[in-house]
């Protein structure tokens, strides 16, 4: 891991891309085992998130550290990943209740995991999942943002500090 | 030997059942601490507890404390297992009288090591998938 960095213009650590892409890996890695990685997805800066449907998720951590995980996925990605998670059969029907219970705890775990990056002590909310793409905060600013992909689908993983 | 799996989310107590049971455990689960208590009041009474920190009504740490206030239930093992892994909160929890703290996102052999830790399993098993 590296050092969290700072963004130029703002009074907040941030982490660096390379340790949320490492933390989301394991988080991936542990919830659908070792047979199917996250693939880089270059995506221009500023791009919207581009999924056939979506399902979103935020945690806020505040404390020493304030700021709010996000993770974005593909409707697809978010239902296959459910389905992993829940031991599904994944061509089988997996209901909106299920996909915002794996999409919470995926959120819960890449947070939870951003945080310990973060200096310390600080408090991790529960996760808040939405079918669609979310409107996040307004007071806060996107410092980092990770594109992935998961069988070809979309998936998206920023951290947000509060604005100046 | 008997397993509760203390945890919000479905998904973790899903993944946590398939490598409980693979260890040969019987299951139960409650989705946060106050509904964990509720069952052992009723007379649920698990060997092991997983319990996950972060969870609406109860959550982990207080659920320990609530558990270890009961002299009935001091034989009962409590394993953490949560994305909080501040220094700080592990040492609370181990005070608090967790026996084992595992930080998630975890392997199915880091759970299975810390049972053969506890002497919950034996020491040479095959892991559950």
């Amino acid at each position: 891991m590296t050092a969290p960095t700072t963004v130029p213009g703002y009074d907040a650590s941030v982490p660096s891309l390379d340790d949320v892409g490492a933390v989301t890996d394991d988080v991936w890695l542990a919830l659908v085992g070792e047979d199917e990685v996250l693939l880089p997805r270059p995506v221009p800066p500023g791009s919207p998130f581009d999924a056939t449907g979506a399902w979103s998720a935020a945690v806020t951590v505040t404390g020493e550290w304030q700021g709010v995980v996000t993770v974005e996925l593909d409707e697809q990605v978010a239902r296959l990943l459910s389905a992993r998670m829940l031991a599904l059969p994944e061509d089988g029907p997996v209901n909106d209740g299920d996909v915002a219970d794996a999409v919470g705890e995926l959120v819960n775990m890449v947070g939870g995991n951003v945080k310990s990056l973060m200096p310390g002590p600080s408090v991790l909310s529960l996760p808040s999942v939405a079918a669609g793409r979310a409107a996040f905060a307004s007071d806060v600013v996107e410092v980092c943002r990770l594109d992935v992909a998961w069988r070809g689908g979309p998936v998206r993983v920023c951290v947000h500090v509060p604005r100046p | 030997m008997r397993a509760m799996i203390i945890d919000d989310s479905r998904a973790m107590r899903s993944i946590l059942r398939r490598i409980v049971t693979g260890l040969d455990f019987e299951t139960s689960e409650a989705e946060h601490g106050q509904a964990a208590l509720d069952q052992m009041h009723a007379g649920v009474v698990p060997d092991l507890c997983l319990v996950d920190w972060n969870m609406p009504v109860m959550d982990g740490y207080t659920f320990i404390q609530q558990v270890r206030a009961n002299p009935e239930w001091r034989d009962i093992t409590l394993m953490m297992v949560t994305t909080e892994s501040e220094q700080r909160q592990i040492v609370r929890a181990l005070a608090a009288g967790a026996h084992e703290y595992v930080i998630k996102p975890f392997t199915p052999e880091a759970i299975v090591e810390k049972l053969e830790l506890l002497g919950l399993v034996p020491a040479v098993r095959e892991v559950p998938a």
